[in-house]
């Protein structure tokens, strides 16, 4: 390997980079545009489910336990209606998510010391959220039941509120969330992004570095030339290379400075990694390049190769966990489940190499293999 | 000659349209990545992607073993939790909960039966790791429903033997129905939800990429000393990418969506495929005119990714318009994703007609007619 003629490649790229300027601007600009947008926007917080109220009692029972939906940081109340028939409408349109519908005699029936029923209808169209809001509705049922238990067996049995509390409702589970206390989604979701920017913004840089030189005939010049296949692909990598290592700097900046996620690993370590993580992922979008003929075609494969993963198999948004068992062999094939934990494992957890060092092994083998895979694939003597 | 004239302009419009089918068909590799996405990428989505907690690995301290806590530890199973057994000090357990092998710890203290039996009210602890925030909160609800229900029987055994005693008790209980998806199968909400996002990505990228690749060639100083209208160059473009993105969203929805996730279309089809091809005409309008402002594929495909991470943002998919921040939601109004989103939803599983529909609908046209109009404008004044 001749270190000037790969200088030469990759100091004719970075003048081909910057004096595309729109293309040099957005090189920065892209990841942390996305990180912005997805950093706000993505939540999964279910919270102010708009739903409406069918009350066929009109008492002052069914008025108290109404508002605790109401008061309800969960719940965002819509209105009332006065017949079922109107709750289909707003339900199709997706006015309401939710509707609570109060049987009449509740109240008789309750002071009667009866059981008594309430409906609630869920929009089912997005099963996590119907799943987290059905959970919200037993609690507020359950609370609501509690009370008016201890109230009851206080009243008939002449116990203490406290004896007859113990006795409706024994056990308790005392909850403690881990690494990230306040269960706040953005904490996760702010890092995890660093995975997913990072999936997708190197490849897109690098799929177009030699398919554009194929399309435009000047990749003649190189197959003419004295350079080797590696040399030729080093050197075309390497400026790609540094804009991402920028970039991992820039976004962990963000990360920190601007959704204040706490970093409680090692920098050098995490850094370390990270760059392993850029040459994997720059790496995938170069692969693309020599293996296709269209930059059309090359956008699109790297497309599907990076986002799909990024987004879907990668743990941050759907549970590894939770995957059926092809879908999670399949995860294991992407360079972003590993980097997703050492992200996670450094942000939220504070760990470092003893722990983590199999997925950074694993990153070290994916690039390994990729680069072998790119220049097995590259070859100087087009077979046309 | 104004029917001639009509002709002609209609004749060269064919002309063009069938120009560009022909392109694209010669380009395989893309023809093979457009059908990856509207059939493999999509059952990927359907089958593999579960949002609902299953197996989540969950070991037990339990300081007591007794009966109640076996009794209690035995209710922590599939298909929520997989109980992975016992472990004996909170050192082991943090370990373990680090290294992310298990997603919870159950704490059982001493005296746990004694306790519940002397009629006092006892706390278990759960750990959990909420690093992923979607498999904590749902970890702990489903936990809490469990230790709620284990509650719930212990007291009502020790209220009396008579069960028949618990109808007359003053509780509320919860009649819940879900609503349009009532076994809550992910896979129709995902299938769908990935459909629509490779329709948004193909129809703003394919169309785009069409008119740049005359640019990038020079071909572009043909098409503008011949005889035809900037609208004649544009719209077979649009007109030629919207037929094979309509033709692959059939394929979608008859081979995969429908056969495979036993899919009930409650809606009309034929208005289904009315705002689809809506859509494709708006979201293609956002790709002539990233095409108009940039000068290669490499700026196109910067662009595009960049105005296409906000649409599908904004678009509700991921995050419930409701529970965004308000500036959000008045972002998502220009969002034609959101339109698209709610009107595919409602159509295909709520069954929602015009009658229903009307607003959002107007809203995606009036977007379209929009977007389409101003990417026309700018390509004629930069060759008109």
């Amino acid at each position: 390997m001749n270190l000037t003629r790969v200088w030469a490649v990759t100091y004719k790229e970075w003048r081909e980079i910057l004096r595309d300027r729109l293309f040099f601007a957005m090189a920065f600009l892209l990841p942390v545009g996305i990180f912005m947008v997805l950093g706000y926007g993505i939540s999964f917080d279910v919270e102010k489910i708009p739903f409406a109220v069918l009350d066929r009692d009109r008492s002052a029972m069914s008025r108290d336990f109404l508002h605790r939906f109401m008061d309800s940081r969960y719940f965002d109340y819509q209105g009332h209606v006065t017949s079922e028939r109107e709750l289909d409408p707003l339900l199709a349109n997706s006015d309401i998510r939710f509707a609570i519908i109060i049987p009449p005699r509740f109240q008789e029936q309750l002071l009667a010391g009866q059981a008594t029923s309430v409906q609630s209808l869920i929009d089912g169209v997005f099963p996590y959220r119907a799943e987290v809001a059905k959970g919200y509705v037993s609690a507020i049922i359950a609370n609501f039941n509690a009370q008016s238990l201890v109230s009851h067996l206080a009243g008939t049995q002449g116990k203490s509120r406290e004896q007859a509390l113990a006795q409706v409702a024994p056990l308790r589970l005392e909850s403690r969330y881990l690494y990230n206390q306040a269960l706040r989604s953005q904490w996760s979701i702010s890092s995890g992004l660093m995975m997913l920017v990072l999936m997708v913004t190197p490849p897109f840089l690098t799929a177009l570095g030699v398919v554009r030189e194929k399309e435009n005939g000047s990749i003649y010049n190189i197959y003419a030339s004295t350079i080797s296949r590696s040399e030729f692909i080093l050197g075309k990598f390497l400026p790609y290379l540094l804009i991402s290592s920028l970039n991992i700097l820039i976004l962990w900046w963000v990360v920190m400075n601007v959704f204040g996620t706490p970093f409680k690993g090692h920098p050098f370590f995490y850094y370390a990694a990270s760059v392993i993580y850029v040459i994997c992922t720059a790496g995938v979008g170069l692969l693309i390049s020599l293996l296709v003929r269209t930059q059309v075609a090359a956008v699109m494969l790297t497309m599907v190769v990076s986002f799909v993963p990024a987004m879907l198999y990668s743990g941050l948004l759907v549970p590894i966990e939770s995957m059926a068992a092809a879908t999670q062999f399949e995860s294991h094939l992407f360079p972003t489940l590993y980097y997703l934990r050492i992200t996670w494992g450094s942000f939220l957890k504070g760990l470092g190499w003893e722990e983590l060092w199999f997925d950074v092994v694993a990153l070290m083998l994916y690039a390994v293999i990729l680069w072998i895979a790119g220049y097995m694939n590259f070859h100087k003597r087009p077979s046309t | 000659m104004n029917q001639h004239g009509f002709i002609l302009w209609w004749d060269r419009l064919v002309a063009m349209t069938i120009k560009e089918l022909k392109q694209l068909i010669r380009d395989p590799v893309l023809l093979l990545i457009i059908s990856y996405f509207f059939t493999v990428d999509v059952y990927m989505a359907g089958s593999g992607i579960n949002l609902n907690l299953r197996n989540a690995s969950v070991m037990v301290i339990d300081h007591d073993h007794s009966a109640a806590s076996r009794e209690l530890i035995y209710r922590f199973r599939q298909p929520y939790f997989d109980f992975k057994g016992e472990i004996f000090d909170t050192h082991t357990a943090e370990s373990l909960l680090d290294q992310g092998r298990i997603l919870a710890v159950l704490d059982i203290p001493e005296n746990f039966q004694r306790h519940l039996l002397q009629g006092q009210s006892v706390a278990v602890q759960f750990q959990v790791d909420s690093a992923n925030t979607v498999l904590g909160t749902l970890a702990t609800s489903y936990a809490t429903e469990i230790t709620a229900g284990f509650s719930q029987d212990f007291a009502a055994k020790r209220l009396g033997p008579d069960s028949g005693q618990r109808a007359s008790l003053p509780v509320i209980q919860n009649r819940y129905r879900v609503l349009y998806n009532p076994n809550q199968i992910d896979g129709w909400f995902m299938s769908i939800s990935e459909l629509l996002t490779v329709t948004t990505m193909l129809a703003m990228m394919l169309p785009a990429a069409a008119a740049v690749r005359e640019k990038e060639r020079g071909t572009i100083e043909q098409l503008a000393v011949s005889p035809l209208s900037s609208l004649q160059i544009l719209l077979p473009k649009v007109i030629s990418m919207g037929l094979v993105i309509l033709l692959g969203v059939a394929v979608s929805l008859f081979l995969i969506i429908i056969p495979v996730f036993d899919l009930p279309v409650k809606g009309s089809l034929g208005l289904f495929f009315t705002v689809t091809g809506l859509y494709v005409f708006t979201a293609s309008g956002i790709g002539l005119f990233v095409a108009t402002i940039s000068r290669s594929l490499a700026q196109v495909t910067m662009l595009v990714i960049l105005l296409m991470m906000p649409i599908l943002l904004l678009s509700g998919a991921w995050t419930p318009p409701e529970a965004m921040p308000q500036v959000m939601r008045w972002a998502m109004k220009i969002s034609p994703l959101y339109y698209f989103n709610e009107m595919s939803y409602a159509i295909l599983l709520k069954g929602a007609g015009v009658r229903i529909l009307w607003d959002s609908l107007l809203g995606l046209a009036l977007l379209g007619a929009v977007f389409f109009n101003f990417g026309v404008w700018r390509f004629r004044r930069q060759f008109g």
